[in-house]
């Protein structure tokens, strides 16, 4: 586990990582998962959160006419789970998969409270984690509002900086709730104001 | 002067789809010991081995993706590839033809199956390979040298033996069309069956050869068959090459630029601040558009 980039997230994190959080870290089951594969499926109970180490994976939902949503990606450095099934234990309505072929780290659900419990500093910035997280979601959810499709964009860059060549742009489109042709309009816009 | 004797014959890894057109080993930086730092100039090499692509109505390829701070250099041996790119530049890499894409400061560019080729199906093979580019020419302006094979200088060697294309430095003090920002040999050698050629290069430089066509005999001792990659070590100078059967190899040298690497994805620079740098203008429409 001494390779773990999640040992490395937490230490450039927390002024020092305490023995404790190592024997944690060194529980957690590493998993590969290849492109396509689905970790989640609605209906599910879902029981872990996942750490990206390494790929890309997608949590969304399949709406009634077969339309896929997408509500978060998770590249390295990223945690991913479907908060309302591990913490709330509801079947879940939601799907996570690998976009390209991954290595996971499997956490168990209570995995940050036990190491909180021992642990101040990590008990500190887990919550500081959270409420980034849901300061995250407000803003989407004005920008979903009441942005422009280029206002979307240029947040969606700056938080994904290297997501736009790694995923289908219907993809980016249905994370940011316009169509693909919009997204195609925008980018086009913005070359031409940008080119040097 | 000395042997420059052979580190390492490596095979073909199991090859992977970039895009749905190409269908190629990864050589560099993948395979062991042939990562960018040991290998520098040449930073990324993917050889489609020769495969039979069924006919398509819609062609195969690459769709729109970015590059900065290297050249690519598409040899084609068989196949034919259509290029556009977001300066308006395109055209048509035709069989025996080298594409030379100085992307530096940056393009868009897609690569597909020329249209008559992807019309009638075919037997495809190609190398493409990334140069990495001196830190000082990294943001030059982009540029294109689009060698047709006509215009490629060609050596014939003695008693029939077969000849060398020089596409980039020299052979035999005959020198190649393409520039290049550092010294760096790039031959196409093609030799009957029994033929010898001699090579010399300067110790430090990074040498490699791919064979595309039949099999080579190295130095009289190391046997290299069709579509493996040989490694040489950075110690002597002088290699000699024989054909076990009619052979076509890839010959590659190139001084090493020494400089630090900074990789990833489509982006090849000095230091991680120049890659999000590069993230931040490619999302920001700075390397233009292309449909």
């Amino acid at each position: 586990m001494g390779e773990s980039k999640l040992i490395r997230f937490l230490a450039s994190n927390i002024p020092i990582v305490k023995n404790e959080i190592y024997q944690h870290l060194e529980t957690f089951t590493v998993k590969k998962v290849k492109k396509g594969e689905i970790l989640l499926r609605q209906g599910d109970i879902c029981s872990h959160t996942y750490f990206v180490e390494k790929g890309l994976l997608r949590y969304y939902s399949i709406d009634k006419k077969g339309k896929e949503n997408v509500l978060q990606f998770a590249p390295e450095n990223w945690f991913i789970t479907d908060r309302e099934s591990v913490f709330f234990n509801q079947p879940s309505n939601y799907y996570i998969n690998a976009l390209e072929d991954s290595e996971i780290l499997v956490l168990e659900k209570d995995f940050s409270e036990k190491i909180a419990l021992k642990n101040k500093d990590f008990e500190r910035f887990n919550l500081q984690l959270l409420h980034n997280h849901i300061r995250h979601l407000q803003k989407r959810i004005e920008l979903l509002l009441n942005a422009t499709a280029e206002e979307r964009y240029l947040y969606f860059i700056n938080l994904y900086p290297d997501i736009i060549l790694r995923v289908p742009q219907h993809m980016i489109a249905s994370y940011l709730g316009v169509t693909p042709e919009s997204l195609s309009r925008v980018r086009k816009e913005l070359a031409i104001k940008n080119k040097k | 002067m000395s042997t420059k004797k052979v580190e390492l014959i490596v095979s073909p890894a199991t090859p992977h789809f970039v895009g749905d057109g190409f269908r190629v080993h990864n050589f560099i930086p993948s395979k062991f010991r042939l990562d960018m730092k040991r290998m520098d100039p040449f930073i990324m090499l993917d050889y489609n081995s020769k495969y039979d692509f069924p006919a398509s109505e819609n062609p195969k390829g690459v769709g729109v993706h970015p590059h900065r701070g290297f050249e690519t250099v598409t040899v084609a041996y068989q196949g034919k590839i259509a290029h556009h790119d977001s300066n308006g530049g395109g055209g048509i890499i035709g069989e025996g033809d080298v594409q030379w894409m100085t992307a530096a400061s940056g393009v868009l560019h897609k690569e597909y199956h020329e249209e008559n080729f992807s019309k009638n199906g075919g037997v495809f093979q190609m190398v493409q390979l990334w140069i990495n580019l001196p830190a000082k020419d990294k943001m030059s302006a982009p540029k294109y040298q689009a060698i047709k094979n006509d215009k490629i200088t060609k050596v014939q060697l003695a008693n029939n033996a077969g000849e060398v294309e020089v596409i980039a430095g020299e052979y035999k003090n005959v020198k190649g069309i393409a520039s290049t920002f550092s010294p760096i040999h790039m031959l196409n050698v093609k030799l009957n069956k029994g033929a010898v050629a001699n090579f010399s290069y300067p110790k430090e430089y990074n040498t490699a050869i791919v064979i595309i066509e039949g099999g080579i005999k190295i130095n009289n001792n190391e046997n290299a068959p069709t579509d493996h990659f040989v490694l040489f070590e950075n110690d002597g100078e002088n290699f000699k090459i024989e054909a076990n059967e009619d052979a076509v190899v890839l010959v590659l040298g190139g001084k090493p630029l020494n400089e630090p690497i900074a990789a990833r994805g489509p982006f090849v620079m000095n230091t991680q601040k120049e890659l999000v740098q590069a993230f931040d203008d490619f999302n920001n429409g700075k390397f233009g558009y292309l449909e």
